[in-house]
């Protein structure tokens, strides 16, 4: 049986380390779990810092690489090419759904499929901070979080329903025009403005996730909130 | 004719190649020199080093690691070439400071710096882990180490980072 240094000397070394010996050390050891739960938000920041906005290239290269030989010119038209993909990085939606997507990375315990609901305590005290409250239409909540997104706190919800977990991120200082589906890494999700209260963020993942029913539990989610506080107005 | 057909197809698909991996590539050089213009500089010649070699690439799901190994490669010829001067680690963050600012999230900032501090002996494994998707066994093959020798790394790599950060540490295990 495991013990508890050879389970941190584990999973500082693989954080997301699916190994079964892993699994039913931390079932048994609630210290393990808070580090655990600890160590994963730190892995979700780790990742974020490490994604730093990368600046498009230029035709003329960097500091030292010039066009200098013949073949070189051809491969020109590859760079010209190349620094227009990086502008992907500045296209706000794009980049707010790839910001939802990179913070799942951090915190996959909550993808859990369980039938054990937060506590309602609990719940309220994520959902205060964004002066909001949820009615029972939105379904069960199995998790509920106060996370750093984009620098702000913001409630980080999973429900669970007949298609398995869904996951719910109320930004309110995230601002839409409209509804923008995304499809991105494995996630299948949905951005859906909320008109003075910036937008939220409701995705699955896997392959049998669907975006239809993604979208109808996004609208599910947004009818039972409640709004307790002023809008952000943007 | 055909065969000018079939160079503009492949030159296409190179093309959307680099277009789609650049920003991790560039970042992956970032976080190795901790230098942007080097980075850059060792992007292009990795780029351009790659289209000559094209044809050596046969599966393009594999393209990745290929342009990894080109950018470790190019990295280390730059050290041979420049004998790079030991650099400050502080002017060496405040050189870099437009990179390492995170709008709005000081802590981000300050996790960048951190891992500035970081040597590259676990920086590399851990930005090959988290940013690329490597697992133990693709980073062993890449820097030619056994699975338990990147095991060790990646663990005081994080114990190290935690540390720099500020996190706490109490009940991390003793090396």
């Amino acid at each position: 049986m495991m013990n508890c240094a050879q389970y941190r000397r584990a999973i500082l070394a693989e954080p997301h380390a699916a190994d079964p010996e892993l699994a039913a050390h931390l079932q048994g050891c609630r210290d393990c779990a808070g580090f655990t739960e600890r160590l994963l938000r730190f892995e979700g920041r780790l990742e974020l810092a490490m994604r730093v906005d990368t600046p498009a290239a230029s035709a003329s290269g960097g500091r030292a690489a010039g066009l200098r030989r013949g073949w070189l010119a051809m491969a020109a038209s590859v760079l010209i090419l190349v620094a227009a993909g990086s502008l992907w990085l500045a296209a706000p939606n794009r980049s707010l759904a790839a910001d939802v997507v990179a913070h799942m990375a951090g915190e996959p315990q909550a993808w859990a499929r369980t039938d054990i609901a937060v506590p309602p305590a609990d719940l309220a005290e994520v959902l205060s901070g964004a002066h909001m409250r949820l009615g029972p239409g939105a379904g069960m909540v199995s998790y509920a979080s106060s996370c750093t997104f984009r620098g702000r706190l913001v409630p980080h919800l999973v429900v669970q329903t007949a298609m398995g977990p869904i996951t719910v991120m109320v930004l309110v200082h995230d601002s839409v025009s409209k509804q923008a589906p995304f499809d991105k890494e494995g996630y299948h999700g949905v951005i859906v403005p909320v008109p003075g209260h910036g937008s939220i963020a409701v995705l699955a993942r896997g392959q049998e996730a669907d975006l239809r029913a993604v979208e109808e539990i996004a609208a599910r989610v947004q009818s039972a909130i409640v709004w307790t506080g002023a809008g952000t107005g943007s | 004719m055909k065969d000018h057909i079939g160079g503009n197809v492949k030159r296409a698909r190179f093309q959307a190649l680099c277009q789609t991996l650049r920003p991790d590539l560039l970042r992956f050089a970032f976080w190795l020199s901790r230098d942007l213009a080097l980075a850059e500089d060792v992007v292009q010649e990795t780029m351009l080093r790659a289209w000559k070699a094209q044809d050596s690439l046969l599966n393009e799901a594999a393209a990745k690691p290929w342009f990894l190994t080109i950018i470790r490669r190019e990295y280390a010829r730059s050290f041979e070439r420049k004998r790079l001067a030991t650099v400050d680690l502080d002017e060496l963050i405040a050189r870099e400071e437009p990179m390492l600012a995170a709008a709005q999230d000081q802590e981000l900032a300050e996790l960048r710096a951190a891992l500035f501090k970081l040597p590259e002996e676990y920086r590399e494994p851990l930005v090959l882990q988290v940013l690329m998707g490597y697992t133990t066994a693709e980073i062993a093959a890449e820097l030619k180490l056994s699975n338990a020798a990147v095991l060790t790394r990646l663990f005081r790599g994080r114990i190290k980072l935690r540390a720099l950060c500020g996190e706490d540490t109490s009940l991390d295990p003793e090396e």
